[in-house]
């Protein structure tokens, strides 16, 4: 009867410190990135000018866009490295069309079918035919890159005008872009069915147990096409998005996108559901990743600088979701 | 794989000297120096490069990895190469030095991955990006070639040994090596049990996670024993020099393993002669070098889906004749 382990009080305050842990874990994302704007603003003031958010908001949006079907794909437990050659590839067939006169319209779909084609190929070799996604992405991201690279002959391609994407990409709201607004109804949108629709369950359960998921006659392979076409498609509009934003088509443009993405998605992925990527997640990774990288040029850092920050974040990324699913996992 | 492991040797090789054939007929065809013993020696001098950084992916594919950081790894090998040679370190000191970054950075991936358990596909990319980050440093980003010629680097691809090119001996050497610790060895035979069933190797009173740790390392190793001779061959270092050891090296391992059934050293080789078979043909055909990824990705795609046994005993399916129910 002496040899209680707790009085009560002793387990209310451990109670207590769990709830405080876990409320950090939780939102310690949001507080980052709140802490990062607030550090960079008082270090540099022209930081916190309206041009530099309205810059970093729309190239935030650009590649939250691209980022959307690689959160899904990885809260599936599959991966995609393809995306940002899909999106190079997009960038350069809209560019080769408007150079030789063809319009911003058909560019656009042109586009938008790069996007297509690419998903339904990798969904095809990946979800239907079982192939290792790995692999099979590294190779058809490959051959995007290359056709993109072909297009251009192996250099970019500028363009005199940037039409009606252009002119959309730049119509603000104040200091926000109206591109930043879309984005975020579509987060808001895919939110709602990462939450309240049974897709978003079965998304997650598939990256737990995939037979079980099966076994229960859920439509996995139909589910995992479906996500490679999304990530495709977004893809490719936010390569269409940076023809106009760049003016020009660049064939090496992914390469920059690719740790960022996955910094984001997993980093992401600590944000109200401890380390399984989530869409909200990914968005403010994003936020806080342009931050920290328009921090760090406004403080002068060289490329190769922040190239070794970006990839410090990934490891970073990983290491804190690895931490926070270690009960969860096998141990040998 | 039960199915096509159990196709006989002979034919296998007969598969792979069939194709050897079509390629070099193919490209004999169309380019009539492909056969010349200039083109020959080129040819074979470019499989060193791959074929050493081949070998090395494919020590951590047994295991049942991957490994995304080579191409950093391997710039910055070059990079720390080019910089020890440009400040007058002797050449062995600095073949010594960029070979060791190698091996450090693939310690570094492997205790990460093995002992600390974080995912291999996402942690190498990250090293990756971080190593070529690094490799920036040196000389901010520019190419390095001072002093290459005093030194004797360019030796390493000009030099001859019993009348082959040097980068041939290398990767024969290596490839020597290589096969007789995987498959001679019971040291070797534990990285098969390693990938196929950690469990059971683990509790076989295998270290797994050693023997993972000993395939990054040897795999980061060779991807910078490899860019040297590529350094040693182009005469400069540029941060820009490991980027197209990837897909071909993945290629091959997988070419490689497609045609023998499983991921080997012979098979690794095989894999990699016919890889520098088709990319040597279309360079003589002047066809443009970003073309060459498009055509190591599809034969990537094709290797890994004509020899997956889903996909045989899904077509053999379709072209069986089942008895009418």
């Amino acid at each position: 009867m002496t040899d209680f382990p707790m009085t009560t009080t002793d387990s209310a305050s451990a109670r207590w410190t769990a709830d405080l842990k876990s409320f950090f874990l939780r939102y310690g994302l949001f507080l980052l990135l709140v802490l990062v704007i607030l550090a960079f603003a008082w270090l540099r003031p022209s930081f916190g000018s309206a041009g530099n958010i309205n810059d970093m908001l729309r190239s935030a949006s650009i590649a939250a866009l691209m980022f959307v079907g690689l959160t899904w794909i990885i809260a599936a437990g599959e991966i995609d490295v393809s995306f940002m050659s899909v999106a190079a590839l997009a960038n350069m067939v809209v560019a080769a069309l408007v150079a030789s006169g063809h319009g911003w319209a058909l560019a656009c779909l042109a586009g938008l079918a790069v996007g297509v084609i690419f998903g339904l190929v990798n969904g095809l070799l990946v979800a239907i035919f079982r192939l290792p996604a790995l692999v099979i992405t590294i190779a058809t991201g490959g051959l995007a890159g290359s056709v993109a690279a072909a297009i251009g002959l192996g250099t970019s391609i500028s363009l005199p005008s940037t039409g009606f994407v252009g002119a959309l990409l730049h119509v603000n709201f104040g200091v926000v872009p109206l591109l930043t607004v879309i984005v975020a109804l579509l987060y808001a949108g895919a939110w709602f069915v990462q939450e309240r629709l049974t897709f978003g369950h079965y998304l997650y359960a598939l990256e737990q147990n995939r037979a079980a998921v099966v076994e229960a006659g859920v439509p996995v392979n139909r589910l995992l096409l479906m996500l490679y076409i999304l990530s495709g498609v977004v893809s490719s509009i936010a390569g269409i998005l940076l023809t106009a934003d760049l003016s020009s088509g660049q064939p090496y443009i992914g390469s920059s996108y690719f740790i960022d993405g996955l910094t984001s998605v997993l980093l992401g992925g600590m944000a109200l559901k401890f380390g399984k990527p989530n869409v909200i997640g990914t968005l403010t990774a994003v936020l806080l990743l342009a931050a920290l990288l328009s921090g760090a040029a406004l403080l002068g850092w060289t490329d190769a600088q922040r190239q070794i920050v970006r990839g410090a974040l990934l490891l970073c990324g990983v290491a804190v979701v690895v931490w926070a699913r270690r009960k969860t996992r096998a141990h040998i | 794989m039960m199915a096509l492991k159990s196709s006989p040797l002979t034919l296998r090789l007969l598969a792979f000297v069939l194709l050897l054939g079509v390629i070099a007929a193919v490209f004999q065809s169309f380019a009539p120096a492909y056969l010349s013993e200039n083109n020959l020696h080129a040819l074979l001098r470019h499989m060193s490069v791959n074929g050493l950084t081949a070998i090395g992916l494919t020590f951590v594919i047994v295991v049942r990895h991957f490994d995304l950081s080579f191409p950093g790894v391997a710039s910055l090998g070059a990079m720390t190469l080019g910089w020890l040679l440009a400040n007058d370190y002797s050449l062995a000191e600095s073949v010594a030095g960029g070979i060791g970054i190698g091996l450090l950075a693939g310690l570094i991936n492997g205790s990460v991955i093995s002992y600390l358990r974080l995912p291999d596909i996402v942690t190498t990319i990250a090293t990756g990006g971080v190593a070529v980050g690094l490799s920036y440093f040196y000389s901010n980003g520019t190419s390095l070639s001072e002093n290459f010629f005093m030194s004797g680097i360019l030796d390493l691809n000009d030099s001859k040994f019993l009348s082959l090119d040097m980068p041939v001996v290398i990767l024969l050497g290596a490839a020597i090596v290589a096969f007789i610790v995987l498959h001679c060895t019971r040291f070797g035979r534990a990285f098969y049990a390693t990938g196929e069933n950690r469990r059971s190797a683990l509790f076989s009173g295998i270290r797994v996670k050693a023997y993972v740790l000993t395939a990054f390392g040897l795999c980061g190793a060779l991807a910078c024993l490899a860019i040297t001779l590529l350094v040693a061959s182009s005469g400069a270092a540029n941060v820009t020099a490991g980027n197209q050891l990837m897909m071909p090296a993945f290629a091959a391992v997988y070419l490689g393993a497609a045609l023998f059934g499983a991921p080997s050293i012979p098979a690794t080789l095989a894999g990699t002669l016919l890889m520098s078979a088709m990319l040597n043909g279309f360079t003589l055909l002047a066809i443009p070098y970003y073309y060459s990824d498009a055509i190591v990705s599809t034969v990537l795609i094709l290797a890994i889906g004509i020899f997956d046994p889903k996909l045989t005993t899904l077509v053999g399916g379709l072209f069986s004749r089942k008895p009418a129910r």
